[in-house]
């Protein structure tokens, strides 16, 4: 997938933007606080409908002004569309081809879009939240029916937490009852959402560690494990999920009781990344973690073009200039060809000149993206 | 400036009822003003009457001006089936399609806890009182398929099934006259999940 052009209006810092895309590799090159982020952003919002930084549409949105917009003419393996996204107080919009859809969790994946940030270089590192949504953001890129089964779980658990606390100290014979279908409606969806983690893992596995043995210069076997609050395994089917959580419940049941809130299910699953067998989250080295954390990114890209039969776009904001002069070479080798990129970065000093010559060079500043001589 | 009394009274009023704010009921308040008196006399005997003569029927908990309701009198429609909804709306609904002849319980709401209703905040208990009479064979659950619908129908039909009572819940899944390829993912999904044999 291509952007051919891109336009923002009353976006953050940007009022009106028109700009066309030629090239396969785009670098925005600007100062500190020029508006080099949320021209990646907004391109991150295009895609899943909210932004990677905050959780407050309202924040995208110019000052003083009642509505933002993005658009992009893009050329899918399928022919162009035009895609389109409307922030208003009022909510979002999102248009393709003019046509309004009617629901978001639809929209999300009309436009792949694979994101490395700064914060992403401590996928490995940090806490399990942060591979969680890694998790469910890049599922829900390639299954709307997994984006919609995580919506339902997440009310449910809602639900369920509610009653938990209602129960303390001790049950009523209804609210005995009301737990235990609370209890199967979440178990019903959980199974569904583990399972759909566990097909994504394989296939992640399988890119990551190809590519973490090229970029650690065949030194390092990376692995990638399921942690689960239940005794669960891959290759189990919905069924055995189900009967696992179950178990799961269970025994959890009194601690649940006692702190109000449900204890077992994908909400507190979490990924383990090892190197060499060992867990990279403490015994791995920082250069370690980020090589991880990158091969990781790298095989989503292989893994979107594998499900989708097209490569996402990626942006990289800020950090090429965080890898060495051999994992920045394997990165752009991998995507050469095939990926488009945007670069943001303060100066090219820290980037390979073999892979400027290619590229298209966009200074950014005053709410203005200018073409570099 | 601040309305006069009576003005400001009728805005309020308005504001009450669902779906409407402050906007549309100062519309709808100068609107009433402009009426006709014999038009405003009626709409609000209207009003009150509704309220007043339209009581929930004691068997079933639909809307009724006669107690029990039309449908529970009617010895004609099969005593032996009970369709739940959640909604005096939902057995209009239902009747339009003139195909069902058994009889309703209304349950006035779903079970949430977040809102703060259990089960017994609804008309549960009245349901299971209602099941106790043998002429009863069967219990259809059409709530509504969201996760407070379905969370209710799982809850009743964990209460009536050691009974060995027939439970039955509504089907979903692609609606009647559709092509296929326009049904989102989703409603596909839970097409294929409740898929039965030929």
């Amino acid at each position: 997938m291509y952007i051919n052009e891109i336009s923002l209006k009353q976006y953050r810092n940007y009022n009106q933007l028109t700009l066309p895309v030629e090239n396969e590799i785009n670098v925005i090159l600007g100062e500190n606080a020029q508006g080099k982020t949320n021209f990646m952003e907004a391109i991150h919002v295009l895609a899943f409908a909210k932004s990677h930084r905050t959780s407050k549409d309202k924040e995208l949105i110019q000052w003083d002004q009642d509505f933002a917009r993005i658009s992009a003419e893009v050329t899918k393996k399928n022919g162009p569309a035009s895609l389109q996204m409307i922030l208003s107080e009022k909510g979002k919009k999102a248009k393709v081809n003019g046509l309004e859809q009617k629901k978001l969790s639809q929209y999300i994946g009309s436009c792949n879009v694979v994101m490395f940030a700064p914060e992403d270089l401590s996928l490995v590192k940090g806490g399990p939240n942060l591979r969680r949504r890694f998790l469910d953001m890049e599922i829900g890129q390639i299954s709307s029916v997994y984006l919609h089964d995580l919506g339902i779980y997440q009310k449910i658990l809602k639900q369920r937490n509610q009653l938990l606390k209602d129960i303390f100290p001790s049950a009523t014979k209804e609210q005995d009852m009301m737990l235990q279908v609370l209890t199967d409606q979440l178990v019903q969806t959980a199974s569904k959402v583990i399972g759909r983690r566990f097909s994504f893992l394989k296939m992640l596995r399988n890119w990551a560690q190809d590519i973490h043995w090229q970029i650690s210069r065949q030194m390092e076997k990376l692995d990638i494990e399921y942690s689960s609050s239940a005794e669960v395994e891959e290759g189990m089917d919905e069924k055995a999920i189900a009967a696992s959580l179950h178990r799961a419940f269970e025994k959890a049941s009194d601690r649940e009781i006692r702190r109000g809130i449900s204890l077992v299910g994908p909400h507190r699953d979490e990924l383990i990344i090892k190197i060499n067998g060992r867990e990279a989250q403490t015994y791995g080295s920082q250069g370690q973690q980020r090589t991880a954390a990158l091969s990781l990114k790298l095989a989503e890209i292989e893994l979107i073009h594998d499900n989708i039969g097209e490569y996402p776009i990626l942006l990289l904001d800020d950090v090429l200039s965080e890898l060495d002069h051999f994992r920045q070479s394997h990165l752009l080798h991998a995507i050469q060809g095939k990926v488009q990129t945007f670069v943001t970065t303060t100066s090219i000093d820290g980037i390979e000149h073999e892979t400027l010559k290619k590229a298209s060079t966009f200074h950014a500043g005053s709410g203005l993206l200018t073409p570099a001589e | 400036m601040q309305y006069p009394q009576p003005i400001s009274k009728l805005i309020e009023g308005f504001m009450k009822l669902p779906g409407i704010g402050p906007k549309t009921a100062g519309r709808l308040a100068f609107f009433v003003l402009d009426m006709k008196e014999d038009d405003v006399l009626d709409f609000a005997k209207a009003l009150v009457h509704a309220k007043r003569d339209l009581t929930y029927c004691s068997n079933c908990h639909f809307i009724t001006d006669t107690d029990p309701c039309r449908i529970c009198e009617d010895k004609q429609r099969d005593q032996s089936i009970i369709c739940v909804v959640q909604d005096s709306k939902d057995v209009i609904a239902m009747e339009k399609m003139r195909e069902y002849s058994g009889q309703y319980h209304v349950l006035h709401g779903a079970i949430s806890p977040m809102d703060g209703i259990g089960p017994e905040d609804i008309k549960v208990p009245e349901l299971i009182k209602r099941l106790q009479n043998d002429e009863v064979k069967e219990v259809i659950i059409a709530t509504n398929p969201t996760i407070e619908g379905e969370a209710t129908a799982m809850y009743i039909s964990r209460l009536v099934k050691p009974s060995g009572m027939r439970v039955t819940r509504i089907a979903h899944g692609l609606p009647v006259g559709g092509d296929l390829e326009y049904a989102d993912e989703v409603t596909l999904s839970k097409a294929i999940e409740g898929r039965r044999e030929l």
